[in-house]
């Protein structure tokens, strides 16, 4: 089977696949510690995160906060003693509360980005193994996941469940695993043709011994550029969650419902809501982005970005027919 | 999009209240004419009004039974007021001056109605004659199955026969004797008068006849006049909508809610508007609204979001004038005496004594709704109708907040009270100091609270009830829901039937509920109430409410209302006040008139600057 | 060709009735009462039953579905509980706002995306391109409200250069264009949260471009670098974004929510929110058709699009 015929069965062309029509990725392909390690734009996106995340998990043990308590009497306090970074709408400390957050941003973004990536990875290479009328229909299941309505499933979800953290990794992980099956199986099409694969089976391997013991390693570097992103776009499907007004209630916070919240306040000059939540927001996503690029050049012998552009769906731009992937 | 659910909610629950009347209410109250603000006024002008969430979608006034929308309200009222007039001014009063009736009376043992209609015209100069009330009449009796307005049992089904000695008169023979404030503040004021000789036809092209005469005719015309009702493209240029009898006509109509009215000018009323034109825009948010607001020029009226409240003295910069409109109604937690797993612990009073006890009210209102609120110390608002408020009510009311009262009361009934964390029953049974009936050792008092999502100020409010309910050990989980989610989960739960498919809520807070022009207990209180979703029923309530309906002294009124607040029926809220800015060139704006449905527009001026 | 199409197309139908049938069933798992929903907390149980009975709702789910497939035949959509409108009446007034603001948004997206991103692949690793990457990618990581918020705050409240708003009186696409200044912050912000996106599709094709042996070649016949950029690079570089442009239709249909909110922008996004809030089947439901129907024609398109480009694509069929 050529590559050209993948596409006959082929869902719409993701990058993954985009990079199999154009030839065998070239070069190393396969991610090392040692290739990690000595590039120096991982190293400093790694570092970002490492401080951002022992600021949200250690910092609470230094800096003691009432997380949990709402106390009107002293709502929307700027700046100050006591408050460094001032008080939210429910009275509670905001750099506090910034750590805490964070803790959920980042609990939810680390396991949607490695949850959703797992299960379309095996998905995605499943499907690419099989092959033939099988992967076709595999793949037209996930057009059909993909083009069901993100907001009936989450008004559906919310009336059903209290939404709680765990609940929304939940769906958040269910919703975006497709993306990344279908770039999965672009690689794996790809794989399949080269020339180790080949002779892996020739030697008598099975199927599924190829699937595991090359086609699933092989496709690790993708994997983990886009669970650097998965990670990116739940932080941010969360925020749209809570300005839509769905979110989890409070006390619950994380980045993006702080947000949300300081928005509400922004015309009420009250800009310690809302620009420490969007610095740390920026600042994580860019060193995912870093991560995620950097990793993409190793993965790809050091010299594209091939596989690194994904499209994310948001909700403001494409609200509910797809999400971010 | 996280404010803008309110006033959505709230205008459609305003709506309701006026289409799904309550039924009772007390003393006669035809008052005085209403406070005008003084100024010089301006002929000529227009004002753009700034319309949040929904826009009508139907202009006939007798909507189908499937259509509740509540905006359709603010767009026919205008053009077709309703036979009495509610609320004058800022008061809960009829206004005579306004209404279509010249006199009402009420004889036979109250059950039959002599109505003088005013000798006032259609726009197209035919007179209103008592010939349009019997095409109204005719039209409903045959189609109020159809009809949003409908309450079961009354206009018309409890109409025997209508009568017209003459052109102007009107003669109600009913099936049985009613309270005639009730039917006029009630019934006779959702009633809208349509000009027989324009409407009375099955097509477009047809010829106006008596076709509402028989049963076959009136169903034709009917669902012919529905039919153009809900033609959207067609609202300002279908002839059979330019025959109004109020002050105003519709002049533009967009598909996306942008309306505008130009003055009628053969209005026969004393509230010739001055305003040459009235501009509805639409606003899919508040956000957008306010963004619109802060920047300027080019809305006249707008809703004030709650959030926003600390920015008027910048709005005043753009020119703005700042008005409260405190709302009618009661806010309010519910609490479900029959969920199933926790209903009986709710249906022993100390426990709602303890929840209550346990909100801070008083300072929900200055924190999170900025002094613009009712404290909620009962059924009855104090910045509503002083007339109502019992000694009880304006003195805080019988909870007002203590913790040390609310755990004082748990321990008394035998509850181990652990602050922060969640109480267990200690000493089951039913006697002095056990934890009463229905309640088992070890359970633990925790309660889910579901309410309105979307609104930052129902947010704030909750969440520090879940804090100051936890200072006693009291645990409750919040829940927030869309508005609709929370409307088709809720079911009547009752003694006799509590389905756990529809009453597995335990709390919920989804707004307020409007009252009418009395801020009655009936409906909202009474055992088999419409209102009344959680179950409570009580014979010395149905009784005090009776005493109410049927008796005139205020002492009536203030036993019921005292006796309710005590009870707890529902936990008391405070109740948020509407909040609007306008130009502060504009008069006529207030005093509110919040039960006439709408604005009325027919009172505003520019007035000249400086004066 | 013909028959890969004819089977892609035979597909594109499986697809989209799937998503229908997952559709209804989703909806339907919803607990509580549509009638209560709609017509409010004190509706009478009468006036639930027939509200129920009006919509068929007392049917059984098989039966609803395939009433509202019949209906789906005969080309009728069925009327909004919310709005009391038909349901095409609603999609056709909102759908081409938003094909323009979001059309739009994407155009623009591209014009700034492409060009920036081949710019970054020739000064590979370079600074400048990072610097490059970082603003896109601070500005596509910052959420889309947010960004509104502050223009607002900045352009239309503090210096009132612009009105924040779109006029509620315009219900035309032809309205939108005659006040286009309100256009121009929406515009704005959709499209600099996308750019990251083409930036770096072009960006990753146009390394593996200038890297390819023909390049190489050209640039060593010595044809000028200008020339084997526009005529090499820039035509290589598109491909990836076609197919974006292609995924893109269906986000251009769906609309967008939060931008149509913030901006009183009544179109799609906003329309199908407040239906789910509602619980409004037949607007969903039409909605969601029309989504399922961008998304594999979307599909389709980039991926015919993408054969006639690239000629070392060729459709066979087995």
């Amino acid at each position: 089977m050529s590559a050209s015929e993948t596409l006959a069965f082929g869902g719409p062309a993701e990058a993954g696949e985009i990079s199999s029509r154009q030839g065998a990725p070239s070069g190393g392909g396969r991610l090392t510690l040692a290739a990690f390690l000595h590039n120096r734009r991982t190293m400093s996106g790694v570092g970002i995160v490492a401080l951002m995340g022992l600021f949200c998990f250690i910092g609470p043990v230094l800096y003691h906060t009432n997380q949990v308590t709402v106390n009107l009497a002293i709502i929307n306090q700027p700046p100050g003693p006591g408050h460094p970074l001032g008080t939210d709408e429910y009275g509670i400390d905001v750099l506090g509360r910034l750590m805490v957050g964070g803790q959920s941003s980042l609990e939810l973004g680390f396991a949607v980005g490695i949850a959703s990536t797992v299960l379309g990875a095996l998905y995605g290479a499943l499907s690419g193994v099989v092959g033939g009328v099988g992967d076709g229909i595999l793949m037209r299941i996930i057009d059909t996941l993909l083009a069901v309505p993100l907001f009936i499933l989450l008004i559906i979800v919310a009336s059903m469940f209290s939404l709680s953290l765990s609940v929304i990794i939940l769906i958040l992980a269910v919703l975006s695993w497709p993306g990344v099956a279908r770039l999965v199986r672009g690689q794996v099409l790809a794989l399949r043709n080269r020339e180790f694969a080949q002779a892996a089976t020739s030697m008598g391997s099975t199927r599924w011994g190829v699937l595991f013991r090359h086609m699933i390693p092989n496709t690790l570097g993708i994997c983990i550029v886009t669970a650097t992103f998965g990670i990116a776009d739940a932080i941010y499907a969360l925020s749209a969650l809570s300005f839509l007004g769905i979110g989890p209630p409070p006390p619950f916070t994380d980045w993006g419902t702080m947000l949300t919240d300081g928005v509400n306040n922004l015309f009420n000059g009250y800009w310690w809501q809302v620009y420490p939540p969007m610095f740390a927001l920026v600042l994580v996503v860019l060193a995912f982005r870093q991560i995620g690029d950097a990793l993409n050049d190793i993965v790809s012998g050091g010299q594209t970005g091939r596989v690194f552009a994904r499209r994310r769906r948001r909700f403001g731009w494409v609200p509910m027919s797809t999400r971010y992937e | 999009m996280r404010k803008t659910r309110r006033l959505a909610a709230a205008a459609a629950m305003l709506a309701l209240a006026t289409v799904l009347a309550a039924c009772a209410t007390t003393s006669s109250k035809i008052g005085s004419g209403p406070t005008k603000v003084a100024g010089k006024p301006l002929n000529g002008g227009t004002v753009t009004v700034a319309e949040v969430g929904e826009s009508p979608n139907f202009i006939f006034p007798y909507p189908p039974s499937t259509n509740s929308n509540g905006y359709n309200v603010n767009l026919t009222m205008g053009l077709w007021p309703y036979l009495v007039y509610a609320g004058d001014g800022g008061q809960s009063i009829v206004n005579p001056q306004e209404s279509l009736y010249q006199s009402l009376t009420y004889s036979h043992n109250n059950s039959v109605i002599t109505m003088v209609l005013k000798p006032w015209k259609w726009s197209d100069g035919v007179p209103i004659t008592s010939r349009d009330f019997t095409f109204v009449y005719n039209l409903l009796k045959w189609n109020y199955q159809n009809w949003i307005g409908y309450t079961q049992g009354l206009f018309p089904v409890d109409v025997k026969k209508v009568i017209t000695p003459n052109a102007h008169t009107v003669v109600l023979d009913l099936t049985r004797s009613y309270n005639p404030t009730f039917y006029t503040d009630d019934v006779l004021s959702l009633i809208a008068l349509m000009p027989q000789h324009a409407w009375d036809k099955t097509s477009l092209s047809g010829k106006v006849g008596n076709y509402d005469e028989t049963k076959a005719g009136a169903k034709a015309v009917y669902a012919f006049l529905q039919k153009q009702g809900g033609i959207m493209g067609t609202f300002a240029t279908n002839p059979l909508w330019q025959v109004v009898d109020g002050p105003w006509k519709l002049a533009t109509f967009n598909s996306n809610g942008y309306y505008a009215w130009v003055p009628n000018k053969s209005y026969s009323g004393p509230d010739k508007p001055r305003l040459s034109k009235v501009i509805w825009t639409p606003f899919t948010t508040d956000t957008a609204e306010m963004n619109t607001l802060r920047s300027g020029t080019t809305i006249d009226l707008g809703n004030l979001p709650l959030n926003d409240v600390s920015q008027t003295s910048d709005l005043e910069a753009e020119g703005y004038v700042v008005g409260v409109l405190p709302v009618a109604g009661v806010a309010e937690i519910v609490p479900n005496l029959w969920n199933p797993v926790n209903g009986p612990m709710l249906r022993n009073l100390y426990i709602r004594q303890v929840l209550e006890y346990l909100i801070d009210r008083t300072q929900i209102v200055k924190k999170v709704y900025a002094g613009y609120a009712d404290p909620g110390n009962g059924p009855v608002s104090t910045l509503y109708g002083q007339q109502w408020d019992s000694p009880l009510e304006k003195a805080g009311g019988p909870y007002p907040y203590s913790p040390s009262k609310a755990i004082a009361l748990l321990k008394a009934n035998g509850w181990k009270v652990v602050p922060n964390g969640t109480d267990t029953c200690q000493h089951a049974g039913t006697a002095a100091g056990d934890c009463g009936p229905g309640i088992t050792a070890g359970e633990p008092l925790q309660f889910q609270l579901m309410y309105t999502s979307g609104i930052a100020s129902f947010d704030q409010q909750n969440a520090a009830i879940q804090s100051s309910e936890a200072a006693a050990g009291v645990k409750i989980i919040l829940k927030p829901e869309p508005f609709n989610t929370i409307v088709s989960t809720t079911g009547y739960c009752n003694q006799q039937t509590h389905p756990t498919s529809t009453c597995s809520w335990q709390l919920q807070d989804y707004g307020y509920n409007p009252y009418t022009l009395d801020p009655s207990g009936a409906g909202l209180f009474n055992t088999d109430g419409f209102g009344n979703y959680g179950g409570y029923s009580s014979a010395k309530e149905n009784q005090l409410i009776d005493a109410t309906e049927y008796g005139s002294s205020s002492a009536a009124f203030f036993a019921y209302e005292n006796y309710t607040a005590e009870q707890l029926p529902y936990l008391w809220l405070p109740n948020a006040s509407n909040i609007f800015v306008f130009k502060k060139n504009l008069a006529g704006i207030t005093p509110w008139n919040p039960f006439s449905g709408t604005l009325n527009p027919e009172d505003w001026y520019y007035v000249k600057p400086g004066s | 060709m013909t028959w890969y199409l004819v089977r892609r197309l035979a597909q594109a139908i499986a697809v989209v009735f799937g998503v229908m049938v997952l559709t209804f069933i989703l909806l339907h798992m919803e607990p509580g009462s549509v009638a209560r929903a709609v017509l409010g907390l004190k509706a009478t149980p009468a006036r639930v039953a027939i509200f129920d009975h009006l919509y068929g709702l007392n049917k059984p789910l098989y039966d609803q579905f395939g009433v509202y497939m019949w209906q789906l035949l005969h080309g009728n959509f069925g009327i909004s509980y919310q709005y009391q409108q038909p349901v095409s009446t609603l999609i056709a007034q909102r759908l081409p706002r938003d094909a323009l603001l979001l059309g739009l948004s994407t155009v623009v997206a591209l014009v700034i995306g492409v060009p920036t991103g081949i710019y970054q692949a020739v000064h590979h690793n370079e600074l400048v391109d990072d610097a490059v990457a970082g603003t896109w990618f601070t500005l596509y990581s910052a959420p889309d409200f947010l960004e509104a918020f502050l223009l607002i705050a900045l352009l239309c409240v503090e210096f009132h250069i612009f009105q924040p708003t779109f006029p509620g009186g315009i219900s035309s696409v032809v309205g939108v264009l005659t006040d286009w200044r309100a256009l121009v912050l929406p515009v704005f912000v959709l499209s600099i949260n996308s750019v990251a996106n083409f930036s770096q599709y072009s960006r990753s094709t146009a390394i593996t471009v200038l890297a390819s042996d023909y390049v190489k070649v050209a640039r060593a016949k010595g044809l000028p670098r200008q020339l084997v950029l526009t005529r090499h690079v820039l035509r290589n570089s598109l491909l990836p974004v076609i197919t974006i442009l292609g995924l893109s239709l269906p986000g251009i249909v769906a609309g967008a929510v939060i931008a149509e909110s913030i901006f009183n922008y009544p179109g799609m996004g906003l329309l199908f929110w407040q239906s789910a809030l509602a619980h409004d089947y037949p607007v969903m439901l039409g909605g969601t058709l029309v989504i399922g129907i961008a998304t594999v024609t979307g599909n389709l398109l980039a991926d015919v699009v993408y054969g006639v480009l690239d000629p070392r694509i060729r459709y066979v069929s087995q």
